[in-house]
C-alpha cells in the first residue's frame, strides 16, 4: 500500500518532478565535481610545483676547508653507499634523484665546470630546461654531453659538435648532444655522464651531492628527509629552503582559496535544491488534506511524503553525482592536463547531502499536522 | 494600470516574493564574491609567489664563463666583467617600474678569513639588506635581500649598510662556533699574502640552504673595498611582478607588428621587463630564472583558469536556485493567471505582468546580493591573502544583468506553460 501511494504520487506529478530532479541532478553534479577537486588540488598542485626542480639535497656531513691552493676539495660520498640506501628508501614521492660530482676541467681555450650525473635524472630534475638538440633517454651513452647555453655561446659548440675536456692529464672527447636553456647557474655548466668525471677525476664510485625532487606537500617532504637521514647518518640530508617554503606557504594559500570558494558553492547549491524540494513539498497541501480527511494519521502522510522526497534525493543525487564525476574529469584535463581522480566516498557523500535537502525541504510539511482538511479544501 | 498591478503584486503578498528574493540575494552574492575574487586573483597570487624570490638575473653581457662550484667562484678576481652599482636606481624609471619589487646586487670575492690564528678561505659576498637606492626622479628605493631572497633566515640582526659588520653563513659558522659566535670580529683579507684586511663585526649567522652559507655576507661596499672595485657589482637579481606568459610573449619581438608590439612592450610579461631592464642597463645580459619563472606562469595560468570554472559553477547554482523558484512562483499562482485570463487579459499582458515583476524583484534581490557578496569578497580576500579585496563598482550592473536575465529566463518556461492554462478549469479549483 506505501509503496503503491509512493508510486503513483511519483507519477501524478511527473511536471514538477522534472522541475525538482533537474536542480537535484545539476545541485549533486557541482556539489560532487567540486568536491573530488578539492581532495585532489593538492596532489595536482605539487605535482606542478615540481617544475622548480629539486627540493632535497644529499651532501657530506663535513666539508673540508682547505687553505691556500684553489683546488677543488671539497668532501666526497660513496656513490654506492648512498645509493643503496636511497633505493631501499625509494617510494612513489620520488620523481627524480641523480648523482652529482663536480670539476673545473680545461677545454681548449678556457675552463668551465663539468658536471658529472646521469644526464636522463638530471633533465628530469630539471623539468624547465629548454634543450635544443636531443633530449638525453638513458644512461647508456657515456660519449656524449649537454651543454649550458653561455657555454655553447662561448665555445662556439652546437648539436653534434666535439668537446675535448682535460683535467689532470685525463682526457675525454664527448660529443655534444644537446644546449640546455635553463636560466640559471647551469648555463654555464657542461654535463657529462658521472662515469666521465670521476675517470677525469680519478675518484672512482666517488660523488659531491645527490639532488632529489620529491612530490608531495613540505611534511611529506621533511618525513622523507628525515626518513632518508636516519638511514644515511654520515652525511646531510637538507631541503632547498627556497623551494620548499615558498612552496609551502603558496600551497597553504592556494588550497584555502579554492576551498573557501568550493564552500561557498556547496552552500549555495545546498540552499537551492532545499528551495526547490521545499517549494514542491508545499504544493503537496491538498493531496495532505485529502489523505487526513480520508482517515490517514499524520505521521504516516509525512511518512510517504518523506519517503517520496527521498527516493528523489537518492536518484537525483546518484545521476548528479555520475555527472559530476563527468565534470572533474573535463575540469582536470582542461586545467591540468590530467584527470581528476573520482572518489567514492565522495560519491556517497554527494548522495546523502542530496538526500539530507531534499528531507529538510520537506519538513515544513510536517507543519500541516494541526491543518484542518476543510480550510484546505476550501481553498483558504 | 501596469504598474498598479505589478505594485499591488509586492504590496498584497510580500511573502510569496520572499523566496524568490532570498535566492536570487544568496546566488548573487556568491556570484559577486566569486567574481571579484577570480578577477584580482592573479595580481594577489603573482605577489604571494614573490616568496619565491627573484625572477630575473642580471649579468654582464661580456662575462667570462662564472666558475662557481658550491658558492666558491675559481675564476681569477681580475677575469670576468662588473656591472655599475650608480646605475641600478634606472630600473625604477622603466615603463613597468611598479612591478620591480626589489633586486639586489651581488660581489662576490674570494677571501681569506682569520680570526683567532685560524685562517680559512672563503667567499665574501658583497650584498644588500635594506639599501636605499636614488632613483634618478629624486626619491629612495628601499630594498635587498629581504626582497630577492625573502627566504634567507637570519639569527641575530643583518649587518647595517657602510658599516664594518657582517652576517655568517650558517654552514661556516657550524664549522668554528666559537669564531663565528655573534658578537665577535673576524680580519678578511684578499689573499693570505695581501696586507690589507677588513675587521668585521659578526651580527648574525645566515642559513640560506644554498652555496651562501658557506661563505660571508657583507655591505656591498666591504667588498667592494676589498676587490679594490669601487661601484662595481658582478650580478644583479631582480624580482619583479608578471603575467603569466601567453601565446604573445612566446613571440621574438623583432617579428612582432606595431600594434602587437605595442601590447607586448605594455604587458608586465618577464619578456618584456627584461627588454626594458636591458634598454637602461646597456651591456647586460637579462634572464629569466625560468625554475622560478616558467613555476610561477604555469600554477597562475591554472589558478586562473580553476577560479573562472568555479565562478561558473557559481553562476549556474545562482541560475538554478533562482530558475527554481520562479517556476513555483508562477505554478502558485496559476488561480491569479486564470482569473486575469477570465477577464479579458491577453498571454503577453500575463507574461508581461509577470517578467515585471522578476526583474524587479531580481534588480533588488541582485542589489542587496552585490553588497552580501562584497563583504563575502572582503572576508575572504582577508583570510586568504591578508589583505581584503578591493571593491568593484564595475561589478555591480554586471551581477544586476546577471539578475535580471536569470530572472526572465527562469519564468519563460513555466510562463509559455501558463499560456496553455485555460481560465475555467483553473477557475473550477481543477
Amino acid at each position: 500500500m506505501f509503496t503503491r501511494l509512493l508510486w503513483k504520487l511519483l507519477r501524478a506529478s511527473r511536471g514538477r518532478l522534472v522541475v525538482a530532479l533537474v536542480a537535484l541532478v545539476s545541485g549533486a553534479a557541482v556539489i560532487s565535481a567540486l568536491l573530488n577537486l578539492q581532495f585532489d588540488i593538492e596532489r595536482k598542485l605539487t605535482q606542478e610545483f615540481r617544475t622548480l626542480g629539486a627540493n632535497l639535497v644529499i651532501a657530506p656531513a663535513q666539508e673540508v676547508q682547505a687553505t691556500g691552493s684553489g683546488a677543488y676539495s671539497a668532501a666526497l660520498m660513496n656513490q654506492d653507499a648512498v645509493f643503496s640506501q636511497l633505493e631501499k628508501a625509494r617510494s612513489l614521492e620520488v620523481v627524480a634523484a641523480a648523482p652529482y660530482l663536480y670539476i673545473v676541467a680545461q677545454t681548449k681555450t678556457r675552463p668551465v665546470i663539468v658536471a658529472g650525473t646521469w644526464l636522463d635524472e638530471a633533465t628530469k630534475l630539471a623539468p624547465t630546461w629548454k634543450i635544443t638538440g636531443s633530449r638525453v633517454g638513458s644512461r647508456e651513452d657515456v660519449m656524449i654531453c649537454l651543454v649550458g647555453r653561455n657555454v655553447a655561446q662561448q665555445l662556439k659548440l652546437a648539436p653534434k659538435a666535439q668537446l675535448e675536456l682535460n683535467y689532470l692529464g685525463r682526457t675525454a672527447r664527448l660529443t655534444v648532444a644537446g644546449v640546455v636553456d635553463a636560466g640559471g647557474a647551469e648555463d654555464n655548466q657542461v654535463f657529462v655522464d658521472l662515469h666521465v668525471t670521476q675517470y677525469l677525476a680519478g675518484l672512482t664510485g666517488q660523488i659531491g651531492l645527490v639532488q632529489l625532487s620529491i612530490n608531495g606537500t613540505p611534511k611529506t617532504i621533511t618525513t622523507y628527509a628525515q626518513r632518508l637521514a636516519t638511514a644515511l647518518p654520515d652525511v646531510e640530508v637538507r631541503p632547498i629552503r627556497q623551494v620548499t617554503e615558498a612552496e609551502g606557504e603558496l600551497l597553504a594559500r592556494i588550497r584555502l582559496l579554492i576551498f573557501s570558494m568550493v564552500l561557498l558553492i556547496l552552500v549555495l547549491t545546498g540552499l537551492c535544491v532545499l528551495a526547490t524540494m521545499a517549494a514542491l513539498a508545499m504544493e503537496r497541501r491538498e493531496d495532505v488534506g485529502l489523505m487526513k480527511a480520508l482517515g490517514g494519521s499524520i505521521s504516516r502522510i509525512v511518512g510517504l511524503f518523506l519517503a517520496e522526497v527521498g527516493v528523489l534525493g537518492a536518484v537525483g543525487g546518484f545521476a548528479g553525482c555520475i555527472a559530476g564525476v563527468a565534470l572533474s574529469h573535463w575540469m582536470g584535463q582542461r586545467v591540468f592536463g590530467t584527470a581528476i581522480s573520482a572518489r567514492w566516498e565522495i560519491f556517497a557523500l554527494t548522495v546523502a547531502l542530496m538526500v539530507g535537502a531534499a528531507l529538510a525541504g520537506a519538513l515544513p510539511l510536517r507543519r500541516l499536522g494541526n491543518v484542518k482538511p476543510a480550510v484546505i479544501f476550501r481553498g483558504e | 494600470m501596469f504598474a498598479r498591478l505589478v505594485g499591488e503584486s509586492f504590496v498584497r503578498n510580500p511573502r510569496r516574493k520572499i523566496l524568490t528574493a532570498a535566492a536570487l540575494v544568496v546566488g548573487m552574492a556568491v556570484a559577486t564574491a566569486t567574481l571579484t575574487v577570480a578577477l584580482d586573483v592573479g595580481d594577489r597570487l603573482a605577489r604571494e609567489f614573490r616568496s619565491l624570490g627573484a625572477n630575473l638575473l642580471v649579468t654582464p653581457e661580456s662575462d667570462t664563463l662564472p666558475l662557481e662550484i658550491g658558492g666558491v667562484d675559481y675564476r681569477p678576481v681580475d677575469e670576468g666583467a662588473y656591472l655599475d652599482e650608480a646605475s641600478l636606481g634606472k630600473l625604477k624609471t622603466i615603463f613597468w617600474r611598479h612591478n620591480i619589487l626589489g633586486f639586489t646586487p651581488l660581489l662576490d670575492v674570494p677571501a681569506v678569513v682569520s680570526a683567532d690564528g685560524l685562517k680559512l678561505n672563503t667567499t665574501l659576498v658583497g650584498t644588500w639588506y635594506e639599501h636605499a637606492v636614488l632613483v634618478p626622479d629624486g626619491t629612495k628605493f628601499k630594498t635587498g635581500t629581504g626582497a630577492t631572497h625573502p627566504w634567507w633566515k637570519v639569527q641575530g640582526r643583518w649587518f647595517h649598510d657602510d658599516a664594518h659588520e657582517c652576517v655568517v653563513g650558517a654552514a661556516l659558522a657550524a664549522t668554528h662556533p666559537s669564531v663565528f659566535g655573534v658578537g665577535k670580529t673576524i680580519n678578511i683579507a684578499k689573499s693570505e699574502s695581501e696586507g690589507q684586511t677588513l675587521s668585521l663585526l659578526v651580527t648574525g649567522i645566515v642559513s640560506t640552504g644554498d652555496a651562501e652559507d658557506k661563505a660571508v655576507l657583507a655591505p656591498l661596499s666591504m667588498a667592494q673595498n676589498l676587490s679594490r672595485r669601487p661601484g662595481k657589482i658582478r650580478q644583479l637579481f631582480v624580482s619583479a611582478l608578471t603575467k603569466p606568459a601567453d601565446s604573445l610573449s612566446e613571440r621574438d619581438p623583432k617579428t612582432l607588428s606595431a600594434k602587437d608590439y605595442d601590447r607586448w612592450f605594455c604587458s608586465p610579461y618577464i619578456s618584456s621587463i627584461s627588454f626594458q631592464i636591458r634598454q637602461v642597463l646597456p651591456g647586460t645580459d637579462v634572464r629569466a630564472i625560468r625554475r622560478v619563472a616558467d613555476t610561477e606562469g604555469r600554477i597562475l595560468s591554472r589558478i586562473g583558469l580553476l577560479l573562472w570554472i568555479v565562478t561558473l559553477a557559481a553562476l549556474a547554482g545562482a541560475a538554478l536556485a533562482v530558475a527554481a523558484t520562479a517556476a513555483t512562483t508562477v505554478l502558485e499562482r496559476r488561480d491569479e493567471i486564470g482569473i486575469m485570463k477570465a477577464i479579458g487579459a491577453t498571454n503577453s499582458t500575463v507574461a508581461g505582468i509577470f517578467l515585471a515583476e522578476q526583474v524587479l524583484l531580481a534588480l533588488i534581490g541582485g542589489a542587496i546580493g552585490f553588497c552580501a557578496g562584497v563583504g563575502l569578497a572582503w572576508i575572504l580576500g582577508e583570510s586568504v591573502f591578508g589583505t581584503p579585496s578591493s571593491l568593484r563598482v564595475v561589478l555591480l550592473p554586471v551581477v544586476l544583468g546577471l539578475a535580471a536575465i536569470i530572472a526572465i529566463l527562469g519564468s519563460l518556461i513555466p510562463l509559455r506553460h501558463a499560456a496553455h492554462f485555460q481560465p475555467a478549469p483553473i477557475l473550477r479549483g481543477e
